[in-house]
Order: C-alpha cells, then structure tokens, then sequence
C-alpha cells in the first residue's frame, strides 16, 4: 500500500508494507526494512546480541562442528561451520570460554536465530 | 530404450532443466519461437515466475539440488514424461555436465548447448588449461597435478610463492575457490576448497594458480555454428566481484582498445575452432599489464549474457535454440557494438550486515520500466526467497550511449526498484557505481575486497525519519484491519497482493 506524508512541504506517497513485525518502506531511492518493536515504539529496537550466544545467522545446514560440549576455546577460534545458498560461514567464538551449550549437528538444517552455541565465561 | 541418438534437428516442445530468472528467460525465448514449453522443477518451486510461465511442469524432486536439479536421471524421466524433444539446461546446475548432454541425447532428445565432447575438454578446468597451452596460448603457471594431498598442495603453494588461487577442477562461478595469502591459512583454505568444490560439483579435485593482484575479468562471448565457424561476440568486462562471484557486468570493456580487442578475440576463437565448438560459450582471461591470460572457458550461456545481447542487438537464448534446431542465423561476419550495457546481479542479502543472505516472503517488487531498461526476475510477490539455491534473485540491465549514461541509468533505475521481503545488495551497488574507481573504468578484481569487504554501515536514522517510521507504522497499522477508503488505488496498485496478506 502506499502512504501519503507530509515532507518538507509536500505530500509524499510512500510505498509500505508491514509482514511479521518488519516494516518495509521505500524512501527517497532506498528500500529501508525497520523492526518494529511489541511495545510499538518505532526506531529499530532489534534485539541485541548477547556475548557468548552463537546463533545461526541464516537458515541453513550445518556441516561441520569443531568442537565439543566443555571445551576450552579462544576468541575467533572456529566452532561451527554451515553452509546455506551454497556458501560457507563459520562461526567463530566471540569471546574467551567453556562451551556450555551445543545445539548443532553435521548435516542438520537449522532456521534462522537458533542457538546453537554457548561460551561460557571462565 | 529404443531411442536414436541425435544432436540436432527440429523440435517442438522444450524442457527446461533450471529455475529461477533464466528459466523464465528461456521459456519467453522458446515461447516466442513458437515451441512448448516444460518446466522442470523441484518439490519446492512451484512458486516461482517459471512455474506459471511455462507450457506444461513437472515435478523431479526434492529441494535439495542433488535430488532434483543436479539429478540426471530425474530429469530425464521428468522430460521424457512430458513428451520433451529437447532441453535447454541454463547456466549452473547441469549446463557443464557432459554425461547430462549425452544422456539427453542417449534418450533421443536434443541438448541445447555445446557438444558433450566440448564440454568434457572445457569442463574440466585443468584439461581445457593444458589444451590452451599446448595450441601456445596464454595461461597462468600454476599445479594440476593428481596428487591432491593436502601436503603436496602446500608444497606447491610453497614453491610458487604466495598468494595463491585455488579453484575446483570441476567448478565455475567462485565456488570452492579461495585465495591462500600465507602457509598459516593454506591448509584450512585448501581443505574448505575441497569440500565446497565436493558439495557443488560432484568431485573434490582443485587445482593451484599463482594469484594476480591486479588484473581485470575480462571475457570474450563466443558461437559455434555447427560448420565449424565461430563466431567473437566481442568481450565483457567482469572486474566487480566478491568472493569471485561477478556482481556488475559490462559491455563493452572500458580497458580495452581496439588492438587488443582484435587480439583476445582472435585467441578465443582459435581456440572455440580448435575444439570444435558448437553453441554459445565463454572464453574467461585476466588482463594485467596489457598482458592477457586464459582462465576458463565456460560451456554454456553466461548469467551476465544479456550486456552483450543489448550492444550488438542479438538474442543468444534465441541463438542457441535455432542452432539446436539445424538453423542457419544469418549474423554479420563481424559484428558492430552500439553503445553501452551493464548488469546489477539483485542478490537476496543484507548489505549492512556484511552480505549475509537474506530469506523470506517476497512481498512486494517493483521493475521500474523505462527505454533501455531490462528486468530479468525468477520471482513475484508472494513467492519464497528460500536458502536452498543461489542467492541471485533477479538482474537489472540498462543500455545507453556511453558507459557514463549507463552507470546513471543504473544508478537511477535501482532507486526506483523496490524489493519488500527480502533485503536486497541495492544499496552497496550504489555505492560501487557511485565509486571513482569503478566510474574510471580502472577497477580490477581486487576492487571489491579493497574498498566494500566490510560491507556497508547502516545509519542512524534522523529524528524526522524516525518520526516518519512512526507515522508509517501507525497508518499501515491501523489500515490492516479496514479497507483502505484514503488510497482508492490500493487495490489496483502493485501492493494490493501483499495487502491482502499483511
């Protein structure tokens, strides 16, 4: 749908759509895509990272795991390797720690967000 | 199976085994030819432009690729099934697979590409290398040997020196390649090389090349007619890559002049002619220093293919399905470029978070039409983005006078293209085509990595476009539930289909 705001002076159509709590609006030559947060205040309150939680950042399938449930592992060390749209990505400790947590398997397909790796702190 | 083999001859009803944006490409190609069109497809494209663009479909297996598309036998009976007299494989998936070409054939079907003798020799990267330098052509020192042990190969990377490039024999498109800088990185790179060559080529075997830092992806489009005579499409210049995946293409070079383009053209179609080729191909160089060297000839239709079908004003999909057919096409002996091309590959990923693919509904598009404009798109609202194939949603072409009329073409076409549902790369294209070095035409295929390998730094929103994102919110929000009485032309408008579903 579009809608007309005013700018500067003028009434602008702009071009809208909202899916799953993702704004989507086409604005002076860009496409912008902003979460919009439960309390229904807009400006992009995305949920931030938080140190230590590896979680995947696509859906795709993991191929290799590097390490086990315990290990000691070192900022930057690779711990999970997956593979979506043909591409690898590795992801790496954050931080110095103790793997607390493992969720991943090779060859298991998982979905945007999950967790699947937590370092803990020492 | 009582079939006679045949490699060419009138048909009239086409199966195509792809998806995405060149299967509707080829579907209109064929359909204005006047023949039928079968889609073959996987369990989970059915929403796709192809799916309701083509004549007939059928369905040959699951998602995954080596289950459906890269599955011979699977397209085959699916073709078969459909009463199919020939396919057209695209680009990627099986179009470089000779024992796909031969069972085409085997089955008594045409093969919409070269012969699978041509493919055998090019397809494998590192027979088609000892082929150009055996004929004295120019190529990159570099290890093929058999000895694929991860030993040897750091051995030979000692030996030549770093930085090295290691690529899949069986392989094309930046897949299971990777640059090896040092001897700390040599092993995992070549191992990841191995594996990644292994899960998109069917076959883990690399080779090793010296790198050239500073050369330009150079490209000379080529047609073999069935006489022997082939044909220079004259070149298309490819520098602009990430990861070794082309993202703007152009015809013609900017790095060229005429000489040398008499030159590389002369070397690309001595060695087509030398091998006999039929059909459209690629001959792929590095330029550095004014000194060309082969790199790989790709045996089929390219994706960037449509920059030189608008300079020189051909249909290569058209070309090649005549050329199946035992058509002559009646082309100049030489021919004359008009102008100037460039494409924007649109791929599914987050340009602010360093490129990372992006999945999802696709809920809105807009292709801003306009003279010398192209669209080419695989998918309409509604549609899945999923992370099971390439991330390459849809490309963008202009033509125009010059090379600097195009760039502000493109420039101005991508900001009138809206893509909802997916994040798109047209942010970081406009910065590229924004970039002084791509504007000189200097660029080399380093260029990418140098300047844009961060990826691009969201901004922070202005407190009047955060009050804009409010008032956004609030009316898209409040109008989900009733009709829309202020925008009369919602439900004419292109967002009407994702309005229902919002």
């Amino acid at each position: 749908m579009y809608v007309k705001v005013e700018w500067l002076g003028k009434t602008v159509r702009v071009p809208v759509v909202k899916y799953q709590g993702r704004l989507w609006f086409h604005w002076q030559g860009e496409t912008h895509s902003v979460e919009i947060s439960v309390s229904r205040r807009a400006g992009g309150a995305t949920a931030k990272t938080q140190p230590g939680v590896l979680s995947a950042p696509m859906p795709g399938k993991v191929t290799q795991v590097r390490v086990a449930k315990g290990d000691r592992v070192t900022k930057g060390q690779a711990l999970v390797v997956m593979e979506a749209m043909k591409m690898e990505y590795t992801l790496e400790a954050d931080r110095d720690g103790k793997i607390t947590e493992l969720n991943a398997q090779a060859g298991v397909q998982v979905a945007l967000g999950d967790v699947l790796v937590r370092v803990g702190e020492v | 199976m009582a079939h006679r083999p045949r490699s060419r001859g009138r048909f009239t009803k086409l199966g195509i085994a792809n998806r995405g944006e060149v299967a509707v490409r080829i579907i209109r190609a064929a359909q204005e030819l006047g023949l039928e069109t079968v889609l073959l497809h996987s369990s989970v494209d059915e929403k796709t432009a192809a799916f309701r663009l083509a004549d007939e479909t059928v369905c040959i297996g699951e998602a995954p690729s080596a289950l459906s598309y890269l599955n011979i036998n699977a397209n085959i009976q699916g073709a078969l099934s459909t009463g199919c007299e020939a396919i057209h494989p695209g680009f990627g998936f099986l179009s470089e697979n000779a024992d796909f070409a031969e069972q085409v054939e085997a089955n008594g079907m045409i093969f919409v590409g070269p012969t699978a003798k041509n493919i055998r020799l090019f397809g494998d990267k590192i027979s088609a290398k000892e082929h150009v330098e055996n004929s004295g052509g120019p190529v990159i020192p570099g290890y093929r040997g058999e000895d694929q042990s991860i030993e040897r190969m750091i051995k030979e990377c000692e030996m030549m020196g770093y930085p090295v490039i290691c690529k899949a024999a069986a392989g094309g498109g930046g897949r299971g390649l990777k640059v090896i800088r040092d001897k700390a990185s040599a092993k995992e790179l070549i191992l990841s090389a191995q594996r990644e060559a292994q899960s998109s080529f069917g076959s883990s075997v690399v080779f090793l090349e010296k790198y050239l830092e500073n050369a330009k992806h150079i490209e000379v489009q080529i047609f073999g007619d069935p006489s022997g005579r082939v044909t220079s499409l004259l070149e298309r210049e490819c520098s602009v890559q990430r990861r070794h995946q082309k993202i703007i293409e152009e015809a013609l070079s900017p790095s060229l002049d005429d000489d040398l383009r008499a030159k590389i053209s002369q070397v690309a179609r001595n060695l087509a002619e030398s091998a006999a080729y039929v059909g459209a191909g690629t001959v792929e160089f590095l330029l550095q220093d004014g000194q060309f060297y082969f790199m790989e000839v790709n045996t089929r239709l390219q994706v960037e293919h449509p920059v030189t079908e608008l300079v020189l004003g051909v249909d290569l999909v058209k070309a090649q399905l005549m050329t199946a057919m035992g058509q002559p096409l009646h082309w100049p002996k030489q021919f004359q470029p008009r102008g100037h091309a460039i494409e924007c590959r649109l791929y599914a990923e987050d340009p602010y978070k360093g490129g990372m693919p992006s999945t999802g509904k696709l809920l809105a598009a807009e292709w801003p039409q306009g003279p010398g404009r192209r669209f080419e798109v695989g998918f309409e609202p509604g549609d899945d983005v999923t992370a099971n194939y390439d991330p390459m949603i849809a490309k963008v072409i202009v033509w125009d006078e010059t090379r600097i009329r195009a760039i502000q073409k493109m420039k101005r076409t991508l900001s009138e293209t809206i893509v909802f549902g997916v994040h798109t790369n047209i942010p970081l294209l406009q910065v590229i085509l924004s970039h002084e070095e791509f504007l000189s035409g200097k660029m080399t295929t380093r260029f990418f990595e140098t300047h844009f390998s961060k990826g691009l730094a969201k901004q922070e929103y202005s407190k009047s476009e955060v009050a804009l994102i409010q008032t956004l919110n609030a009316q898209v929000s409040g109008a989900t539930s009733i009709a829309d009485s202020e925008n009369g032309g919602a439900k004419s408008s292109p967002w009407s289909h994702s309005w229902g579903k919002a």
